[in-house]
C-alpha cells in the first residue's frame, strides 16, 4: 500500500491509517485540530462506523465557538466505536461505499446573517463530483486547502477514493513548496488564487509533473493563469465555482463556465442574473433560505448561451479574503463591543495579493489616542475572530456614512 | 520632509509590529519581503494597500515584487 499523507517531513501510508483506524476505540465527534493526519484520520473513523462528525477550524477563538452555539460539553463528546477489523485499502473503500447514508459531515461557513451558518452533507453530496477509475490510480495531489473547509474535503475524497498520495502544502513553509511537488511528482494541485500567488515567487524551476492545476474560491485572474502555465508547462489550467453549500459545480477554461448536462434541470438564472441551484444539488442546514426550491447564490452572471456563463459581480456583502468568505456584520458586532467605539464599518479594499482586505471606519469617543485604540482593538480581536477577519487597517472618523433608509453605506 | 524610504520604513514598521517584530532602523534594500521580514498573504495585501494610499502606486500590478528595492522602484518610478 502507498502512500497516504506528506505533511512537514512525516510520511503516512495507507497501511498505517489502517492500523491506525484499527486501533482506535473512540472517535471525538466535534474535530478542532490543526495536523491535517488527525483530521483526515477522523473522517476516514466516522466514514467506516458511519457516525457524524464535525469539523471546525483550528483557529477559531472561544468567542467563534461560542457564537456556533456550541458548548464545552459538546465539543468533547466522544463516542464509543463498533466497527470490523480491516485489512486492506480496497476493503476499507468498499465498505464506506457500500455504507447506508448514515454518515455525515458537518461544516460551519460564514454566514449572511452574523451567525456562521451550520451545513450538513452527505456522502453522495460531498462525492458528487469525486471520480474514480483506473486512470486516476497514478495520481499524486498537492494539498493546498484548509481540511475542515469543503474544498480541501474535496479534493480528500477525489484522492482517497483512488487511493492517491496527499502532499499536504497548506500552511506550511512556502520555501518548501517546490521541492515536494518535485520530489514525488505531484500530478495534480487545487488551490486559491491567493494560495498559488504565495508560493509563485519561490518556484525557481519549472515542474514538470503537474498535470493539472484548478483554482477556486476567488475571481478567476488570467494573469496568475499565464504565471501558472511558466512553472507547469504540462498544465492544464482550470477555474472551478465551488461553494460551501453545493460543493464545486461547474468548471472552467478561462472564466466561461459550463453547465454539464447532467445538471442542467438543476441550475436557473433569476431575472436579475442571479445564480440559482436546485436544493437537490445542495448539503443539509436550517439556514439555506431557499425561494420555493431554489437555493439563491447571491452570484450575478452574464449568460453567454444555453450552457455557458460568466460571472459578474457578488449580490451579497460578503467579502472574499484569498478565498475565505466574511461577513462584515460579524467583525462590526465584535469591534462594537469594544470600550470607547461608537460606530464602526467594515468595508472591502481590493488588492492583488488576496483580492480583498478588510478595512476599517471607526468613530470613538473623544479624547482618545487613535493610534492606541487601534492597537487595542486588534489586539481584542486577535482574541475573538481567526486572523484574516480582522481588518488591516482602521481609519478614524466623525461619522459613519449613512443612506436614507438608515443603511450603513459599504461601498 | 521625509523622503520615500523612510515613508516606506514606516508602513513596513506597522505591519512587524502587528506581528509581534520589533521595527527595523535601516531599510536594506536586499531585504526580501516574504523572506526576511517573513510576511504573508494578508501582511502583504496589507502593505500593497497601505502604499497605493501613500503613493498613489500599485506595487504587484506588474507581477511579483519581492525586495525592498524592487518596491522603492514602482515607488519612484510613479
Amino acid at each position: 500500500m502507498g502512500l497516504f499523507l506528506y505533511h512537514d517531513g512525516q510520511e503516512t501510508t495507507y497501511e498505517q491509517l489502517i492500523n491506525d483506524i484499527n486501533k482506535q476505540t473512540l472517535l471525538k465527534r466535534y474535530v478542532k485540530k490543526s495536523d491535517p493526519y488527525e483530521i483526515l484520520k477522523g473522517i476516514v473513523v466516522s466514514l467506516v462506523a458511519e457516525e457524524r462528525i464535525v469539523l471546525l477550524d483550528s483557529d477559531f477563538t472561544e468567542e467563534e465557538v461560542k457564537n456556533l452555539g456550541l458548548s464545552v460539553e459538546e465539543l468533547n463528546e466522544e463516542v464509543v466505536l463498533k466497527k470490523d477489523k480491516i485489512s486492506s485499502c480496497d476493503e476499507l473503500l468498499a465498505k464506506i461505499q457500500k455504507s447506508d447514508n448514515r454518515w455525515e459531515i458537518v461544516l460551519y461557513t460564514s454566514g449572511t446573517t452574523g451567525r456562521p451558518k451550520r451545513v450538513a452533507h452527505k456522502l453522495d453530496s460531498i462525492t458528487r463530483g469525486t471520480k474514480v477509475s483506473e486512470k486516476y490510480r497514478e495520481n499524486v495531489w498537492a494539498f493546498a486547502y484548509n481540511p475542515t473547509h469543503f474544498a480541501g474535503l474535496q479534493v480528500f475524497f477525489q484522492a482517497f477514493y483512488n487511493q492517491n498520495p496527499m502532499i499536504y502544502i497548506f500552511d506550511v513553509n512556502r520555501k518548501e513548496v517546490e521541492n515536494v511537488l518535485r520530489r514525488y511528482n505531484v500530478t495534480h494541485i487545487s488551490a486559491t488564487p491567493t494560495f498559488y500567488r504565495s508560493i509563485l515567487p519561490y518556484i525557481r524551476e519549472v515542474v514538470p509533473s503537474v498535470e493539472r492545476a484548478t483554482m477556486g474560491g476567488e475571481k478567476y485572474d488570467k494573469n496568475l493563469e499565464a504565471q501558472l502555465l511558466k512553472v507547469f508547462p504540462n498544465a492544464d489550467v482550470r477555474n472551478v465555482y465551488a461553494s460551501t453549500e453545493a460543493g464545486s459545480i461547474f468548471s472552467a477554461k478561462g472564466d466561461i463556465f459550463s453547465i454539464s448536462p447532467r445538471i442542467a434541470d438543476k441550475v436557473r438564472f433569476a431575472e436579475d442574473g442571479e445564480l440559482l441551484i436546485h436544493k437537490s444539488l445542495l448539503g443539509e442546514s436550517d439556514t439555506f433560505q431557499l425561494d420555493e426550491d431554489w437555493y439563491r447564490t447571491g452570484d450575478i452572471v452574464e449568460m453567454i448561451d444555453e450552457s455557458h456563463f460568466k460571472f459578474v459581480s457578488r449580490k451579497t456583502e460578503m467579502i472574499n479574503i484569498g478565498g475565505y468568505k466574511v461577513n462584515p456584520h460579524e467583525v462590526e458586532d465584535e469591534i462594537k463591543k469594544i470600550d470607547g467605539v461608537v460606530d464602526v464599518i467594515v468595508k472591502a479594499r481590493s488588492n492583488r495579493i488576496t483580492g480583498n482586505i478588510l478595512v476599517a471606519e471607526v468613530k470613538i469617543n473623544d479624547g482618545i489616542d487613535k493610534r492606541e485604540k487601534e492597537k487595542e482593538i486588534t489586539k481584542i480581536l486577535e482574541k475573538r475572530l481567526q486572523s484574516w477577519k480582522i481588518p488591516r487597517i482602521f481609519t478614524f472618523v466623525d461619522n459613519i456614512e449613512l443612506t436614507r433608509t438608515g443603511k450603513k453605506v459599504r461601498k | 520632509m521625509i523622503n520615500n524610504e523612510e515613508k516606506l520604513k514606516g508602513i513596513i514598521n506597522i505591519i512587524l509590529e502587528k506581528n509581534g517584530k520589533g521595527p527595523i532602523e535601516q531599510l536594506n534594500c536586499n531585504l526580501s519581503v516574504r523572506n526576511d521580514l517573513g510576511m504573508d498573504s494578508l501582511d502583504l495585501a496589507e502593505l500593497t494597500v497601505r502604499i497605493e494610499d501613500e503613493f498613489g502606486v500599485d506595487i504587484f500590478e506588474g507581477g511579483i515584487v519581492d525586495t525592498v528595492q524592487q518596491i522603492l522602484d514602482k515607488i519612484n518610478k510613479r
